[in-house]
């Protein structure tokens, strides 16, 4: 039962972090590896600030977030004039600085050490404790998001987004400011992926850099590429597909010392499959076009 | 001292000029963003380690027979993953992802075969020449011969050969080289064969110098990549010319900060560019329709 629960406030902490980069990819058009950072950066913020300075939950929830909107500034500002090849390679090199400032800033963060001991949420009393406890508040927050994601995605702003990623000059042809839509979604994003973050650690009780590598942000793209994007299904099915699968492939008796990468060549083989015959994933909308 | 630096730095730089400009012909001739480079790179040291290390081959035939087999599996790439997505009229933005399914593939089997611990390809202790105060190693001799005699190659190759003027003329427009009865087909695969084997020869010596394990791709196709956008895309010299100044900066950088950071002072040196100057050292400036996405 802990088992499922364990694979349930996985698939919830995903989830979060699959929409938000949907909102980049699938919306927007912009293909960021940047992902892991900003999950990473949630982490360590709310991580650090819970043990090194004694905050409860909720106002270290809300600085993390505040603080991955400050660090999303960092790449979304130097990398508005660019495009396809170009803000790829951008994104991915600022995963690559987040990731070895966080190995290597060990005054701070240990370092490869990584930091154990982190509290489970204490909320006005209410304290989070057992895993089946976990997997519903994380279920909750995956909820009230994804709801949220819904409203973005049909607003007025999530329009002009897919606009930007039909045709961005024709959208700038109409008035769009199109660095400001940039920015601005790609604060939000990084303040969600941030939320991920903070009950990834909360429920791991332990962080180290390992967790929010270049390869972590290639897993949450392929989730929402074999999924598909520019919409909300395609995403969470995403989600919970890739979530699954490597449980599966543990019945198969593959033995452990191939299993992560016997796991990976299947994403890879999944990846360049649908890519050819279905760019639109499983149940997305938006076929990279 | 100072000479020392600028020495490694160059030597560095030529053989990330060697990865570079495989990636540029790649790149600048069909546009696709090729991920799988870096899987290509490793692919290419592992199989030199097969026969060199593990069946004792010599290492002429050793050399000769890894760059051929690159050669072919950079064909055999681009028939099998980017041409029938060509075809489809695919967009880049699905030939950059399913070169990185690619090389999620063949970096895994790699591991998956070779374990991922790091191997020795060259145990004995290297020869080197000392002039005055500067110490080379043989390795970083060859390494500097070898691009230098590449390159020079490739220039006349592509300055005075009509494959080079086709190559040329695909990347400012493909559609009118098909309209010239040449096959486009034909050019993609001399791209990628040659593009790949380019790869191979900086696999080797690096490997030959320091080892190697599965992830040493992806840095490799890392500092190509960067070096042929701040050397100008589109540009066959600006790739090697970005690749040296890459290698300067990061020989200079590690001296003064420490090899730790050496992956960020890449891309912070990436990220400034393309503030600056996104165009690169050789580019000039575009119109924003100009610029395909």
């Amino acid at each position: 039962m802990n088992y499922l629960l364990h694979l349930l406030t996985m698939i919830n902490i995903y989830a979060i972090l699959a929409l938000s980069l949907n909102l980049l990819v699938g919306y927007t058009g912009l293909l960021s590896l940047s992902h892991a950072a900003f999950y990473g950066i949630g982490a360590y913020i709310s991580t650090l600030l819970m043990i090194n300075l004694g905050f409860t939950f909720l106002p270290s929830l809300f600085l993390a977030i505040i603080g991955a909107i400050l660090l999303s500034f960092m790449i979304s500002i130097p990398s508005l004039r660019l495009k396809g090849d170009y803000f790829v390679l951008a994104s991915l090199g600022f995963q690559i600085i987040v990731f070895t400032i966080l190995y290597n800033w060990i005054d701070v963060t240990r370092g490869p050490y990584g930091i154990p001991g982190i509290p489970r949420p204490n909320i006005g009393g209410i304290k989070i404790e057992s895993i089946a406890s976990y997997s519903i508040f994380s279920g909750i927050i995956a909820v009230i998001c994804v709801v949220l994601f819904y409203f973005i995605g049909d607003s007025p702003f999530g329009r002009v987004l897919k606009a930007i990623r039909e045709d961005e000059i024709s959208a700038a042809a109409l008035g769009k400011n199109i660095p400001q839509f940039k920015i601005k979604v790609f604060a939000i994003a990084a303040g969600f992926a941030a939320v991920s973050g903070v009950l990834f650690a909360g429920y791991m009780q332990y962080i180290d850099p390992t967790s929010f590598t270049l390869m972590e942000s290639v897993f949450i793209l392929s989730i929402i590429i074999i999924g598909g994007t520019g919409n909300i299904s395609g995403p969470l099915f995403g989600t919970i597909l890739m979530i699954i699968l490597p449980e599966i492939l543990r019945f198969l008796r593959i033995p452990d010392t191939v299993a992560p990468n016997v796991r990976q060549i299947i994403y890879g083989i999944l990846i360049i499959v649908i890519m050819r015959f279905q760019p639109q994933g499983l149940s997305g909308e938006y076929r990279f076009e | 001292m100072i000479i020392q630096l600028l020495l490694n730095g160059l030597i560095t730089g030529c053989a990330y000029a060697l990865v570079a400009l495989g990636f540029a012909f790649i790149y600048n001739t069909t546009r696709t963003f090729h991920f799988a480079h870096g899987a290509v790179y490793t692919l290419s040291a592992y199989i030199f380690y097969t026969f060199y290390n593990l069946l004792n081959w010599p290492l002429f035939p050793s050399i000769i027979l890894t760059l051929g087999l690159i050669a072919l599996s950079g064909i055999l790439i681009d028939e099998i993953i980017y041409t029938p997505l060509v075809k489809q009229g695919a967009s880049l933005f699905i030939q950059l992802l399913s070169s990185l399914g690619l090389y999620i593939v063949i970096i895994n089997f790699i591991s998956m075969i070779f374990q991922s611990e790091t191997k020795i390809l060259n145990p004995n202790i290297q020869p080197t020449y000392s002039l005055g105060t500067v110490i080379l190693t043989r390795i970083q001799v060859i390494t500097a011969i070898s691009f230098i005699g590449i390159f020079c190659v490739l220039v006349v190759i592509l300055r005075k050969t009509s494959l080079g003027k086709t190559i040329r003329a695909m990347r400012d427009n493909p559609d009118l080289v098909s309209a010239m009865g040449i096959n486009p087909q034909n050019v993609r695969r001399i791209v990628f064969a040659l593009g790949s084997a380019l790869a191979a020869v900086s696999a080797i010596l690096t490997g030959l110098d320091v080892g190697i394990d599965p992830h040493i791709g992806m840095v490799a196709f890392l500092n190509g990549a960067v070096a042929v956008i701040i050397g100008g895309v589109g540009f066959f010299e600006g790739a090697a010319l970005g690749a040296i100044l890459l290698g300067l900066l990061q020989s200079f950088a590690i001296w003064k900060i420490s090899a730790r950071w050496q992956d960020s002072i890449t891309f912070l040196i990436l990220i400034l560019f393309l503030l600056f100057c996104a165009e690169g050292i050789l580019g000039k400036r575009r119109r924003a329709e100009e610029v395909k996405v």
